[in-house]
């Protein structure tokens, strides 16, 4: 039991790096928490569904298709909301993505109705493959194999490319940033395209997981955050790690302690991590700015 | 001025509140000093003219108003006002089905005229299944729909969720509001008996115990596990489960939760497999029953799962578990979708006509099914519709029956009294998603 637990929670963990991956590629370069991440990445899961089951897209193109949307998506909602705010503070910013959260909850409820659907999707989320006795879904093995590919891929982008090199220093420090001939306005819209195609992966392989419906983001949302406060909000490596521990504890409770406070456990992390090491376990220090 | 208010309050002691109209005519009230023999006489001539123009008028007001049911909240002559909360958005909408079932039955007796010459005119309000929402509904209910005096609805019908229901039970009670069909089979809506209310839906404790005495009974199994959802919903299924267990003195091979937010179910699945059940009785709601069959499929668990009305909806679970749900035992609380019963066949009709953006599921026709006998009591109440005839009518419904269970309600001296379907069926789920009937009607509750 203790293996098939570790091994579910690795796969359940990796659904909540990925939106913690996300969160983190905002939190970068803006500090700004985005609680719209989840409905998002649930309406980008709509449009590709849309494009399977109502236009019978092959799924390649429907992944392509829906990237694309999701960049629009990103871009337009810091286009159209985030820099219109005037002298905006983090607060404000984070109380702009709850409302955007809210109307696309409604906006979906509206256009595709609140009923459970099945997502269709390639890999099985019922055949498994049996590693002498430990059980794990092909869809969970994409899953994990998908969020590692998708770190790993962020992590060279950030740290190896100019246009990642922009992102970080306009994080450090926007003005300085600006004098040095960066435009910080085009790198914050291109931040938040990034960070909504990357929900858009999460948010397909969560629904394949379960059920497309309006609220199927809401927990994993909150699982991703926590994920991102254990491992570091500003390190990519830190929320892969975070969510996998995250997903591990969680089911390594829900086993032998409780099942009833298991979601409760992801609470106890944030406040815990908060009190104890407030940047997270793999990030390097914490910046306070002034 | 002195003499004027003296002589109000020695007669607001003496004559009663109709001085002050005499006040008005007598020349006492303008102080002219004459003799108190006089005055005296004079007022109670005054007086006397006074009762009698007063009557005169009291009984001209009584007769130049309309019928007294007119008087009655939410009833005129021509129409009723009826109300209902349901989540609309939100985690629970797909349960908001519900509310818009019952709009159609509501455009299927206008189009027929109306009951006793009034036609129905239905408030539907979306609470989110939050039950702050749902307070603030009720009080709009009761205090300001409509657009004439007294304003209110006469009656709510149906109302998703135990929790919302609860926080307008006694605020509708007090008001005296009928509400008939709460859409959940709790106790909380008969125990302790509420004169207004009238409960439709079978008792989950009932249908669990005796769900689990099929499995056990007909179907042979003894090791059965329970998956439910930690809420009251939940529980009270339990309680039945437990209840039979108990009377075969044996108990749940497991016993396992998740909370409504919970979308991880593998180690719930795990556990389910460790107990070695043979089969397992479901009380979840939709996605959560998607996922468990899931998971429980993923690590090679397949027991015989068994689950409440709640998940009676197979065309929808058969979609959204790729299949898993084929093999499903359920109980049903009223005709399948397909029923060639005369009332399905024109229900079905109306709603390819009035309704076609609607999906024809369980949900959606349960609305009917927990409103039909509203009407019913409406129809019997007769031309002088007020919740006191509503209630006697209603009392008089005996194994009374439209597309759902027997209704039979009584004088209320026990809360079984107020407890109107007391029957389900059982079916199996075919590959799909149809029911094949596996019982008739059986009563579950005494």
């Amino acid at each position: 039991m203790l293996g098939q637990l570790i091994v579910s929670g690795l796969a359940v963990g990796a659904c909540y790096a990925l939106l913690a991956i996300a969160m983190v590629i905002i939190y970068k370069t803006s500090e700004v928490l985005n609680f719209a991440q989840g409905e998002m990445a649930m309406i980008s899961t709509y449009v590709a569904f849309s494009l399977l089951d109502s236009y019978h897209v092959p799924f390649e193109w429907t992944v392509v298709f829906t990237f694309l949307f999701a960049i629009l998506l990103g871009m337009f909602f810091e286009l159209v909301f985030l820099r219109q705010a005037k002298d905006p503070t983090v607060i404000g910013l984070i109380i702009i993505t709850l409302g955007f959260e809210m109307i696309l909850m409604g906006f979906a409820g509206w256009k595709w109705g609140p009923d459970q659907r099945s997502f269709p999707f390639p890999v099985s989320n019922i055949e498994a493959y049996n590693f002498h006795g430990l059980i794990i879904s092909k869809i969970n093995f994409w899953t994990i194999l998908v969020t590692l590919v998708l770190m790993f891929v962020l992590f060279l982008f950030f740290r190896y490319t100019k246009l990642g090199t922009a992102m970080r220093a306009t994080q450090q420090n926007q003005l300085a940033a600006r004098v040095m001939g960066i435009r910080t306005k085009w790198i914050l819209s291109f931040t938040w395209a990034i960070s909504s195609m990357v929900g858009a992966v999460a948010g397909m392989l969560i629904a394949a997981l379960g059920v497309l419906d309006p609220p199927m983001m809401m927990d994993p949302l909150l699982k991703g955050f926590a994920s991102g406060v254990l491992g570091g909000m500003t390190s990519l490596p830190g929320t892969a790690v975070g969510g996998a521990m995250l997903g591990i504890i969680e089911n390594l409770f829900g086993g032998y302690v409780s099942l009833a406070f298991k979601s409760a456990v992801a609470f106890a992390i944030i406040v815990l991590m908060l009190c104890i090491k407030p940047s997270g376990l793999l990030a390097k220090h914490y910046v306070k700015k002034v | 001025m002195h003499q004027a208010k003296w002589t109000l309050s020695e007669t607001l002691c003496e004559k009663g509140l109709t001085y002050p109209l005499t006040l008005a005519l007598s020349p006492v009230g303008r102080g002219q000093g004459w003799g108190k023999n006089l005055r005296k006489e004079e007022d109670k001539k005054m007086l006397k003219r006074t009762l009698v123009s007063l009557s005169l008028l009291l009984v001209a007001i009584f007769l130049m108003s309309a019928p007294g049911s007119a008087q009655q909240r939410g009833v005129t002559d021509t129409e009723i006002l009826i109300g209902q909360w349901g989540p609309q958005t939100g985690p629970a909408a797909p349960w908001g089905a519900v509310a818009r079932g019952t709009d159609l039955l509501v455009k299927i007796i206008n189009e027929e005229g109306g009951i006793n010459g009034r036609k129905f005119k239905y408030f539907l309000r979306d609470d989110s299944y939050q039950p702050a929402k749902t307070k603030a509904i009720a009080k709009e209910f009761v205090e300001q729909v409509g657009d004439r005096d007294p304003r209110g609805v006469f009656a709510v019908v149906g109302g998703v969720g135990v929790a919302c229901g609860m926080t307008a039970r006694d605020y509708l009670m007090e008001n005296k509001v009928p509400w008939c069909g709460p859409v959940t089979g709790v106790y909380e809506w008969i125990t302790p008996i509420q004169k207004y209310l009238f409960a439709i839906y079978p008792l989950y404790d009932d249908e669990a115990f005796n769900l689990t005495g099929y499995l056990y009974e007909k179907l042979g199994y003894k090791k059965i596990a329970m998956f439910y959802q930690n809420d009251d919903y939940g529980k009270q299924g339990v309680m039945g489960v437990e209840r039979y267990l108990l009377k075969k003195k044996i108990s749940l091979v497991a016993k396992i939760s998740a909370e409504v937010t919970d979308r991880d179910l593998s180690t719930h699945a795990l556990k389910l497999k460790n107990s070695g059940a043979e089969a397992v009785i479901m009380w979840a709601m939709p996605t959560h029953g998607a996922l468990i069959l899931a998971e429980t499929a993923k690590i090679g668990f397949k027991p015989q799962w068994a689950t409440s009305n709640t998940l009676s909806d197979s065309a929808l679970m058969i979609q959204i578990t790729k299949g898993l749900w084929s093999g499903m035992i359920n109980s049903n609380f009223g005709e399948l979708p397909d029923s060639n019963h005369p009332l399905m066949v024109k229900y079905r009709e109306a709603h390819k006509r009035l309704a076609p953006q609607e999906r024809w599921g369980v949900f959606y026709y349960a609305g009917i099914i927990f409103a039909e006998p509203f009407f019913e009591g409406v129809r019997r109440a007769g031309k002088n519709l007020t919740p006191e005839t509503w209630i006697s009518a209603m009392e008089t419904l005996k194994n009374w029956q439209g597309i759902g269970p027997p209704i039979t309600y009584s004088k209320p001296k026990t809360p079984m009294d107020r407890q109107g379907g007391k029957h389900v069926f059982y079916g199996k789920v075919k590959p799909d998603g149809t029911i094949q009937k596996l019982t008739d009607w059986i009563q579950i509750t005494k």
